[in-house]
């Protein structure tokens, strides 16, 4: 008896030695909210390892992309301990440079596999390693303007589907004098809400198997319809990222859609706004259709090349893992968790004073079930030029139908992936 | 005499070798060996990568895939025009302004010429990156000055950056703004270099100063222009920060050039045998272009 509890007691001294013997600085590559989000767990994470200093680096997404690809090609070098990587984007790292990164299975990440919802991870594989760990996802919502849509005598409730929108749009134009649009779209500059609208109606670039072209399918034509009668109805105008921060700033929009990580967006760029902004589904191509969708997401990972994987993981458990460091970065800049037991969290459903004391993650974590799957794969990059020149071209009329530019963009990405247009 | 006494003959076979200082040769190895490491192979390196489908992995076998790629690539053909509008839309009108601009820096009405010299070359200075946000906000639809000014003396404002004519134009535009001065200092060294005598001349035998300057400056300026003229159009073959900062290449692919299509593919799709395929086109068109201009332009008389 008195052997085992000397031998447990060794083993608590072990363990919490181990917490207290990680130590040394991890650096971390993020982008703009999620940076923030990731800096507000490490008062926690320093509790439990408090000799570990975590450095976060706001690097912009598109640099942390770029700099960690010519890391990669230049076998690991220049690249920090914790990697922060698009679920979209990943498969380009795993398909073309399979050694730059831990397998975190090595280090444990597969006892987690049934705390995160199984979608979360099969952009995130390779074969059977596990390249990362899931972060959060992006289910789609409309934010909105509670003062300006009820100035306009629109109720947001009565918008199911995107003629509502459409009809809705007509009337803020006329309250406004066209001063005030419904909302800003990327075009010629990004797809996204090509994207949103074609996970809406189960279709996207390609399929999940990822051996084949997907785009020209019926709910992609769909897609792309819908975002021409926005044009042609004229309730939407045109802007980049930074354009459409500045239209939501100045007021120029009533409403955005994009993935639920967009509320610290709004939030943190406009706290003057604080109270008159609300949410509601995004609108369906059908009446009684699907009002879900998920756009972006993002997982960590770990660079072989780091001199501090233990503390890395360590990082990447306490941040993702757990409820608290999930909760923590919802909290702080509404990164939407994919870990099952965060969903939970009684946080989920209070009030939100920003958003009108709107419970609304109670609103966005509730289309999580119904959202289509859909898959990146290795030429999300190739797919996605293509289809932002297609959709500029067909919104400025240079195609008589949707069928015909979606065709043109399939003829296109398969001859630049090598991949057939699916029959 | 002593010339009719004969030399002895040379030895045979030690020869030129044996003869030839060595020291110089090893004095520039080091440069020869970090010329071959680093400008060399690269350039041999990327010539085979073109023959690669670099997204298999580095065991791809040789094919012709991305040449065949090309041919058929339509955004290669749109990267491919816009370089070329811009060719010969902006390098002629850049250095018309360039050469008006050095003859009057070079006038001697001109007061205070250090300071207009400087003034001119000063954006080229100015950190790229810089200088493209500012024209970013310049030219933004809804809150640019240009917009503004439009707009104020009852003109309608245009969507500049959202637009593929206009956002060429901005283009243009800004490379005209970055480049005048630089040409136009070396012009005016070229101006410089022309006797005043030949003007004197020309003075007394009752030359107008547009006579003066059509019949004397240009030809006189003509390698001057020529040295420019190859710059620029080599610089505007490679052309990739405005694009790439100011319009992102778009709307669309409006403003892709074949520098930021170049890009594209190699950093954001990592297709490096295709981006090497670009990369090889792109400098055989310099190559005939230079060419072309020295054969038309660069004749001495």
């Amino acid at each position: 008896m008195k052997k085992l509890v000397l031998s447990l007691s060794a083993l608590l001294l072990a363990g919490s030695a181990a917490a207290q013997d990680l130590s040394g600085t991890i650096t971390v590559w993020s982008w703009d909210a999620a940076a923030k989000a990731l800096e507000s767990t490490i008062p926690s994470f320093n509790k439990k390892y408090p000799n570990v200093k975590v450095k976060v680096e706001d690097l912009g997404n598109q640099n942390v992309y770029d700099r960690g690809l010519a890391g990669c090609a230049a076998g690991g070098q220049d690249m920090p301990d914790v990697y922060s990587i698009e679920n979209n984007e990943a498969e380009v790292f795993w398909a073309r440079f399979p050694n730059c990164f831990v397998d975190l299975n090595t280090k444990g990440a597969d006892k987690l596999v049934k705390d995160f919802p199984a979608f979360k991870w099969t952009e995130l594989m390779a074969g059977n390693k596990r390249y990362a760990m899931p972060w959060d996802s992006g289910p789609v919502v409309m934010f909105y303007r509670r003062d300006l849509y009820q100035q306009a005598g629109v109720n947001p409730d009565s918008i199911k589907t995107w003629d509502d929108f459409i009809a809705a749009g007509k009337k803020v134009n006329a309250k406004f004098g066209n001063n005030v649009k419904l909302a800003t779209i990327a075009n010629g500059q990004d797809d996204e809400w090509f994207r949103m609208l074609a996970n809406q109606n189960g279709c996207f670039y390609f399929d999940n198997a990822a051996k084949a072209v997907t785009v020209n399918q019926p709910g992609c034509v769909t897609a792309l319809n819908t975002i021409k009668k926005l044009y042609d109805a004229q309730v939407v105008t045109t802007g980049d990222w930074g354009g459409q921060i500045t239209n939501i700033k100045a007021g120029k929009t009533a409403s955005a859609m994009f993935g639920a990580w967009y509320e610290g967006t709004i939030r943190t760029n406009a706290p003057d706004q604080k109270g008159k902004w609300g949410v509601y589904l995004m609108p369906a191509s059908k009446a009684g259709g699907v009002r879900a969708s998920n756009l972006g997401g993002s997982a960590l990972a770990i660079p072989s090349s780091s001199k501090n994987q233990a503390a890395a993981y360590a990082f990447l458990e306490h941040a993702l893992a757990t409820a608290g460091g999930q909760v923590t970065m919802l909290k702080s800049q509404g990164l939407v968790p994919s870990l099952l037991s965060a969903t939970k969290d009684p946080y989920v459903k209070t009030a939100q004073p920003y958003w009108g004391n709107q419970p609304v993650w109670q609103t966005i974590l509730g289309t999580l079930g119904d959202v289509p799957q859909a898959r990146g794969t290795q030429y999300f990059q190739d797919a996605r030029q293509i289809m932002i020149v297609v959709q500029a071209d067909y919104i400025k009329g240079r195609y008589k139908t949707a069928k015909e530019a979606l065709d043109d963009a399939a003829k296109k990405i398969s001859s630049a992936t090598g991949l057939p247009v699916a029959k | 005499m002593t010339t009719s006494q004969p030399l002895s003959p040379p030895p045979r076979r030690a020869g030129r070798w044996a003869r030839t200082p060595k020291a110089p040769y090893l004095f520039i190895l080091p440069y020869l060996l970090i010329f071959a490491t680093f400008w060399a192979w690269p350039i041999v390196s990327s010539f085979l990568m073109s023959f690669k489908d670099s997204r298999l992995g580095a065991d791809a076998p040789y094919a012709l895939s991305n040449w065949s790629r090309l041919i058929e690539d339509e955004f290669f053909r749109t990267a491919l025009r816009n370089t070329m509008v811009i060719l010969v839309v902006q390098v002629p009108l850049m250095l018309s302004l360039a050469t008006v601009l050095a003859v009057a820096l070079n006038s001697k009405l001109l007061k205070a010429a250090g300071w207009f010299r400087f003034a001119f070359f000063a954006p080229l200075v100015v950190g790229t990156v810089a200088y493209s946000a500012v024209f970013r906000l310049l030219f933004n639809t809804d809150f640019g000055v240009v917009n503004r000014a439009l707009t104020g003396i009852g003109l309608p404002a245009v969507d500049w950056l959202n637009q593929s004519g206009p956002a060429m134009s901005v283009i243009i535009m800004a490379m005209t703004w970055r480049w005048t001065g630089y040409n136009a200092i070396i012009l005016l060294a070229g101006l410089q270099g022309i006797s005043e005598d030949v003007y004197e001349a020309a003075s007394i035998d009752g030359a107008t100063p547009a006579q003066q300057f059509w019949k004397i400056t240009l030809p006189l300026l003509r390698p001057t222009l020529l040295f420019c003229m190859v710059l620029s159009v080599i610089g505007t073959l490679q052309l990739f920060t405005e694009p790439a900062l100011i319009t992102n290449s778009g709307p669309g692919n409006a403003t892709m050039t074949l520098g930021t299509y170049l890009y594209q593919q190699g950093f954001r799709s990592f297709n490096f045998g295709y981006a090497s395929a670009i990369a090889y086109t792109v400098a055989a068109i310099a190559a005939v272009f230079s060419l072309i201009q020295l054969r038309l332009f660069g004749r001495e008389r």
